[in-house]
């Protein structure tokens, strides 16, 4: 290699070096790139210089050209900045340019917001609005502030626990009332007969309520309210539900009897047996042949309260099953009532209803009485075998 | 003798000094005077350099022939003291700047402990080392073989000829030797630096130049010139007044490259006091 082209290769790969190096640093300050100004007033640029960068979303987009201070007292600190045109798209009359630190020491730079969509462009050298700059004196006042208030709830909370203190130590002492709960044997004592002497009374109390029970029963035996019971066809509630079920077996019956509410009970709201006979075939089948299971249904007609329409139904269920059980020969186990309350259609007569002997074969599955409160809505709405067959019931 | 004989000579001694105090300030006053002779002779030097360099005919060819002397061959020299710095500067700064808990400042610290501080002033010390030690010879011993005065009977200037083209080629070659040895100090920082903690060159770049300015990188680096110049000068200056045979040669290759090396130290604390004010 001769001497000047050696001297040529060093010098081109040096001047290589220095055009690298002041593209590197050219592109950090923007000289390179078409740019804009845009100006910004402080009140205080808390050490900001020129040549710091400006972030615009985070994004390294600028650099602060230069920071004049004002001329008059009452003026501020202008900071002009030359920034990449491509931030022109992004910032706004209403961007917003505040000074921030890189980590707790670092570089102070300038950040500037994006602007919203509805305003109006920025042009060269127009004026953004400003955010007085974080200094760490301020944020030190706003520590210090801090720490004292917090030092007085401090003070409080172990005044409350000096409190605390005397009140368990008095407490412990046995001094005042709850001391005394907690120290005094005589207390616990008393305590114990009290609730010694309130079992005591409770078993006294359960005694009288039998006897009023007792009384009661009596004075429904009593000629001057027995009429009422006679008439109402039943002495106690819970003789209703006695035997009755929720829902007929699955499978067909061996046999059916049905009749007319109208010609057993006559009347529309009696439950008084008028026309017994009636009943003794189906009581004569019930005693001469074996069977598994039979049921009394009940239905009325769309007339009336249905709740108490379903209270009448129950009650003839139970005035039919009393008479059977006791004028026929058969086991009173096998016989349960259903009672469905108003049925549309079920039968001929829609005014009064129709009673139903539904018999099963042996073998049949007594079905579960299930106490729920839908019990009254999933009687009301099931089909009766007659139904089912689309009212035509086997006669006998 | 009489007392008053003897108080005459006492007056007499006290009114003048003994002959070995009076040989020390004598001695003093030459060493004072010799500093300004020599400052005066380095002036009257410079001046005969500076216009015999701006003056036509100008030696082209000697000039390339010394530019390659002073830059391509002290290249490598320069390349791997630059490498060298940056491996130093590397081990340093992450050692106290992750002491301070700034570990992300290692690559502002290395760009700029290299570009502003070490790259140019260990430039100049080796070239003052390499290229001012052979200068001082080199002219020195064309002195005492009076070779200066041949050329001189030539009708050559050796102002223009032998100086002027030296330091010239110290004055250019010096920036480009400078961003030699930063180019290579950040690499080899890099590298340092990345077999212990693994970090991208293009982050390195990017980190570490962020914030920076031309007035961080340029001035810096172009006031090597100022370097090349104190170099060449006294270099060239201890060479062509060299005055005795192989000693003298040998004591102004010395005084070259001591001298060279002093005022460009002392000149370093001026020009970065100059670059703070005038660049910011």
């Amino acid at each position: 290699m001769s001497r000047v082209a050696r001297l040529g290769a060093f010098i081109v790969a040096t001047l290589a070096i220095l055009a690298g190096g002041v593209f590197i640093i050219g592109s950090k300050a923007y000289l390179f790139r078409s740019t804009y100004q845009l100006r910004t007033q402080f009140d205080n640029v808390a050490g900001l210089a020129a040549g710091a960068g400006v972030q615009v979303g985070g994004v390294h987009s600028g650099t602060v050209h230069s920071i004049a201070l004002p001329h008059r007292p009452g003026d501020k600190v202008i900071v002009l900045m030359d920034l990449d045109s491509s931030t022109h798209e992004i910032i706004k009359h209403d961007s917003v340019a505040s000074i921030e630190t890189e980590g707790l020491l670092g570089n102070q730079y300038l950040a500037i917001s994006f602007g919203s969509a509805g305003q109006s462009d920025v042009r060269e050298g127009d004026f953004i609005q400003s955010e007085p700059p974080l200094q760490m004196a301020d944020l030190l006042t706003k520590a210090s502030g801090i720490l004292s208030s917090s030092q007085v709830a401090i003070g409080n909370v172990s005044q409350a626990t000096a409190h605390l203190n005397s009140v368990s130590a008095k407490i412990d002492s046995g001094q005042g009332s709850v001391g005394a709960l907690i120290n005094d044997k005589e207390l616990y004592s008393n305590l114990q007969r009290s609730t010694g002497s309130l079992d005591q009374t409770i078993v006294q109390a359960q005694a009288g309520v039998t006897d009023f029970r007792e009384n009661m029963e009596a004075l429904k035996q009593n000629f001057l309210l027995k009429g009422y019971f006679k008439k109402r066809g039943y002495e106690d509630s819970s003789e209703l539900s006695a035997h009755a079920i929720d829902r007929l077996p699955q499978g067909a019956p061996a046999k059916a009897f049905t009749y007319l509410a109208k010609q057993l009970f006559g009347g529309h709201d009696s439950f008084k047996l008028q026309n017994q006979k009636s009943l003794n075939e189906g009581g004569d089948y019930l005693a001469k042949n074996p069977f598994g299971f039979a049921v009394v249904v009940v239905s009325s007609g769309l007339e009336g309260d249905s709740q108490k329409e379903l209270e009448l139904t129950e009650v003839r269920a139970m005035v039919i099953r009393k008479y059977l059980v006791e004028h026929f020969a058969f086991d009173d186990g096998q016989i349960s009532t259903l009672g469905l309350g108003k049925q549309s259609a079920a039968t001929s007569d829609a005014d009064s209803g129709s009673i139903q002997l539904l018999i099963f074969p042996v073998g049949s599955e007594v079905p579960a009485s299930e106490p729920t409160p839908e019990g009254v809505a999933s009687r009301a709405t099931i089909e009766t075998p007659a139904q089912a067959k689309g009212g035509g019931s086997a006669k006998p | 003798m009489s007392n008053l004989a003897q108080t005459e000579i006492a007056a007499v001694r006290t009114q003048f000094p003994s002959p070995r105090s009076s040989a020390l300030v004598s001695s003093a006053a030459k060493v004072v005077a010799e500093f300004f002779e020599w400052f005066g002779n380095l002036g009257i030097f410079a001046w005969q350099v500076a216009r015999a360099a701006v003056t036509p005919p100008f030696e082209w060819h000697e000039l390339v022939r010394q530019l390659d002397e002073v830059g391509s061959k002290s290249l490598p020299l320069v390349a791997l003291a630059g490498s060298a710095i940056g491996v130093v500067i590397s081990l340093e700064a992450r050692y106290s700047l992750s002491r301070f808990g700034a570990k992300s400042l290692f690559p502002a610290t290395l760009v700029y402990s290299v570009i502003q501080v070490m790259g140019p002033i260990i430039t100049g010390l080796v070239v003052s080392g390499r290229v001012g030690a052979g200068i001082g010879a080199e002219l020195a011993s064309m002195k005492v073989t009076e070779q200066i005065d041949a050329i001189e009977a030539c009708a050559i200037n050796p102002y223009r000829f032998l100086a002027a083209t030296r330091i010239l080629a110290c004055i250019l070659m010096l920036p480009l030797l400078t961003l030699a040895a930063d180019a290579c100090g950040l690499l080899t920082g890099w590298f340092a630096q990345s077999l212990v903690e693994p970090l991208s060159f293009h982050q390195f770049i990017e980190s570490g130049f962020q914030g920076a300015t031309f007035n961080a990188f340029l001035p810096p680096t172009f006031k090597t010139a100022v370097y090349g110049l104190i170099i060449g000068l006294i270099a060239c200056f201890q060479g062509m007044r060299t005055r005795g045979g192989a000693e003298g040669v040998g004591r102004a290759a010395t005084n070259s490259v001591v001298l060279a090396s002093l005022f460009l130290i002392l000149a370093d604390v001026v020009l970065v006091k100059f670059i703070l004010v005038v660049f910011p």
